[in-house]
């Protein structure tokens, strides 16, 4: 059931006391209408950060142009690099930001900028944008884990770190990612032939009853989280088949072509359509490019041309794009000029970002940079504005005051920052 | 356009390591080094830079060589490329922005002969013709006639970059080499190729001669001596080679030791072959590029070059640069000496002590390194082979006075007999 339908009230209490959860879900009335008001978020994370000039922000004139030239889009005047044709047919589907500008340009510290949205402030850990969403967008009962992780790179130098890391901070762990992806395949979920549907009921209601009363005996928080993750990953033995490549229709393989990451925004795809409130796809840390631009971003760019044009045109076709929002970005951005090995290094004052589907305005290009992309042209847009746009396009109150226990005050928003109110629909 | 000459070579200091204020032969210092024309080697002026001879010990048993830096000219715009006109004054290069330019090696002037329409990446005089051929990541070849200044034929070799370009040492051939990276497995092999990778033309009318296959992206290419064979080589280390006569594949074969699978960041491949040289008599190839990294994106994979008795089968590998000698960075660029006896290797240093390097053709000992101080992309013996220049780019920086500083550079080197 959605969590916030049901803090709301939007379900009397005599709807809900005459039906189980599992009967809620199989009225179909009321689960349509639930699918329908359903939010959902794809998050493609381009870490290592992607160079906006080869990308949204292209500067053909400038010196420091890189051998990748420019094209016309469907929005009139507005150009993107030569290497995302398919994305310019759907630029009018389309939000770019142009104007970001963030004050950390080192990737552990910025990765934790973007993906918590504010500076930390010890000790306490903010939560990742992914658990915020899981727990407003998710469901109490659904088997799909509200935020999915999709990652094949065990590794990720800065990025591994962060991995490591504590992701959905004072929310608790029921609100981490299931991971899933390339070398974290979801091994164990299927029930052994041997075992029969009484059996693993048994043994599910005896963990349940041990493991409440060793939270009730100790009082441990932790025990409870581990509890909800256990929970969720006994949910994914519904739902593993949407984690299976081998399940995936090799036409779908085809159009998302080959390598790792689109073939995981296409898992994310079909988990969104399962009802999966947050998608992160990810690969690594690509992007990080210091060396050997050239040659990764003939690549690399057109991969992901082709996914977000596929995910986007799907997304659409199945009717999902008016409730799933789709971000595609990187922790910053890249240095206009290039370096002596003909990289280009980390630049956080003027970079590029995308976002399309649910609360966006489509075809909107926000801000803009200077002829040599060195800076931003009027107003610039940090982590919070860009957080505030993300929850008030799903309908999330941006501002709302943490309430957990133990906590200093903060806000979902800080600063009362505002959205970028002008790729708002 | 002018470019600017640094007559002091501060920045390009000899990296294998006299003593601080060791004599220069002659006691001329670098400051003043004037460069050398005439004719030095067997390769006399007005040929191409080749040689027939057999390669004899450099400086095994006798006297030492060393690079010593000499003048310094810098460009508005990186240099891709560079060749060397007959008369040892003028130098022809290839840049980022497109342009052809020629180099007068005495004051520096520039003259822009032609214009791509992205990178500039090949360059070559042909003697003979008095024509000078380009190429570029736009795909296209371009004949320019360098006296008048006009650019007389212009055609579509690719629809992708120009990696690569040579033309063979009789001047009748043009190779051309592209392919782009494309993902096209799970792990990010290389999809196939789109179009053909090499292109052979007619290098007196521009006409398609052979198209041959290879899996992209194809980033050099070479002559033999006798232009009977071209070699082209890959991201992934596989070599290939054409009889040019018959249009028959002769050999093929993958190295190992060039490419690598990012693990730490990001899986996909990086590096390849970067430059081929055949040996002057034509029995071996050499490459040169990049030792596997753990991190694919660090540049910091062994400075390596391997050489291949190409014509036994399967190849064999003849040898390779010595553990010892090896720092860290990518090469680019490998060119022998008109006499055939030595060879140069330049690239990017990223750890160690040297970016450009000259070895005994025979041994593979490295004879002497200096550090260039720039990313080098060409090298090429100005005739006679008493003079190296080399070619490249420091990083852009940020405009002053609305001007990006130079970061193109050629950078010339006396070969000097020592001890």
């Amino acid at each position: 059931m959605h969590r916030r339908l049901f803090l709301q009230g939007a379900i009397g209490a005599g709807a809900a006391s005459l039906m189980s959860w599992n009967g809620l879900f199989s009225a179909p009335a009321f689960a349509a209408e639930v699918k329908k008001q359903q939010k959902h978020c794809i998050l493609l994370w381009l870490c290592g950060a992607p160079s906006q000039f080869e990308t949204w922000d292209p500067k053909p004139d400038s010196i420091y142009s890189g051998p990748f030239r420019s094209i016309p889009t469907k929005i009139p005047g507005v150009r993107f690099g030569e290497l995302m044709p398919r994305c310019a047919t759907i630029a009018d589907r389309l939000s770019i930001v142009r104007s970001m500008k963030t004050k950390q340009g080192e990737h552990l510290q910025a990765i934790n900028l973007l993906q918590r949205g504010a500076e930390p402030r010890e000790p306490f850990v903010r939560p990742t944008l992914g658990s915020v969403l899981a727990q407003q967008l998710g469901h109490l009962d659904s088997p799909i884990p509200n935020f999915v992780l999709l990652d094949p790179c065990p590794e990720g130098n800065e990025f591994k770190e962060f991995k490591a890391g504590n992701w959905a901070g004072w929310l608790g762990a029921q609100y981490g990612p299931v991971r899933a992806g390339g070398e974290y395949k979801l091994e164990d979920v299927t029930r052994l032939a041997d075992e029969t549907t009484q059996d693993q009921e048994q043994r599910e209601a005896l963990r349940r009853f041990l493991t409440r009363k060793y939270e009730n005996d100790h009082a441990s928080s932790a025990a409870s989280s581990q509890n909800a993750v256990f929970s969720r990953v006994k949910g994914l033995m519904s739902c593993a088949d949407l984690f299976d490549l081998d399940k995936v229709k090799p036409a779908d393989r085809e159009r998302y072509g080959p390598g790792t990451f689109g073939l995981h925004t296409l898992l994310a795809r079909n988990l969104v359509e399962g009802g999966a409130p947050f998608v992160m796809v990810a690969n690594g840390m690509p992007w990080d490019c210091h060396v050997f631009q050239h040659e990764i971003y003939q690549m690399l760019v057109p991969e992901v041309d082709r996914i977000i044009y596929h995910l986007i045109t799907d997304l659409e076709q199945r009717g999902l794009l008016d409730s799933t929002l789709v971000v595609m970005m990187g922790e910053f951005g890249r240095t206009p000029w290039l370096n002596a090995a003909r990289g280009r290094d980390h630049y956080p004052d003027a970079w590029s970002l995308a976002m399309a589907g649910s609360g966006i305005k489509r075809g909107a290009v926000v801000g803009a940079t200077d002829a040599d992309g060195v800076d931003v042209v009027g107003q610039a847009f940090n982590e919070k504005n860009l957080f505030a746009t993300i929850f008030t396009a799903l309908g999330i109150e941006p501002y709302a005051e943490y309430t957990e226990r133990d906590i200093a005050t903060f806000y979902r928003v800080e600063e009362h920052a505002p959205p970028i109110r002008e790729i708002l629909a | 356009m002018n470019g600017r000459i640094a007559l002091s070579s501060a920045a390009a200091r000899d990296a294998t390591a006299d003593a601080p204020g060791s004599l220069r032969p002659g006691g001329a210092t670098a400051a003043r080094s004037e460069p050398q024309t005439g004719p030095a080697s067997p390769a006399a002026a007005g040929a191409r830079p080749q040689s027939n001879n057999g390669p004899t010990p450099a400086a095994s048993n006798g006297p030492g060589v060393k690079l010593v830096a000499g003048r310094e000219i810098s460009l508005p715009t990186a240099v891709l490329a560079i060749d060397a006109h007959p008369d040892g004054k003028r130098l022809y290069a290839a840049c980022f922005d497109g342009g052809v330019y020629e180099v007068a090696i005495e004051t520096g002037a520039l003259r822009r002969l032609g214009k791509h329409d992205s990178y500039a990446s090949g360059i070559a005089y042909a003697p003979r013709s008095g024509r000078l051929i380009s190429a570029g990541y736009d795909g296209t070849l371009r004949w320019i006639d360098p006296a008048a200044g006009t650019q007389v034929r212009c055609v579509e070799a690719h629809k992708f970059w120009s990696w690569k370009m040579r033309v063979s040492p009789d001047e009748r051939l043009v190779a051309s080499v592209t392919g782009q990276y494309m993902a096209g497995g799970y792990k990010y092999e290389p999809a196939a190729e789109q179009e053909p990778s090499v292109r052979v033309l007619d290098a007196g009318t521009g006409k398609l001669l052979w198209s041959f296959s290879h899996v992209p992206p194809v980033q050099s290419v070479a002559f033999s001596p006798d232009s009977r064979y071209i070699a082209a080589a890959n991201l992934m280390g596989e070599i290939r080679i054409w009889d040019v006569q018959s249009g028959k594949q002769q050999a093929g074969w993958t190295t190992p030791d060039f490419t690598c699978w990012g693990i730490i960041k990001s899986h996909h491949y990086v590096g390849g072959i970067f430059d081929l040289a055949f040996t002057p008599d034509g029995r071996e190839l050499l490459g040169c590029g990049m030792g596997p990294m753990v991190d694919p994106m660090a540049g910091n994979g062994k400075q390596t070059w391997q050489r291949f008795a190409w014509s036994e089968s399967p190849a064999r590998k003849g040898g390779e640069i010595a553990e010892g000698d090896a720092g860290r960075g990518l090469m680019e660029a490998i060119t022998f000496h008109p006499d055939g006896r030595s060879f140069v290797m330049a690239g990017k240093l990223a750890q160690g002590k040297w970016s450009a390097a000259l070895f005994d053709a025979t041994t593979g000992r490295m004879l002497h390194a200096v550090d260039t101080k720039m990313r080098t992309t060409g090298a090429v013996w100005l005739p006679g082979g008493a003079h190296l220049a080399l070619c490249g780019a420091t990083s852009q920086e940020r405009k002053k006075n609305g001007r990006c500083p130079d970061f193109g550079h050629i950078k010339l080197y006396d070969l000097a007999v020592t001890g």
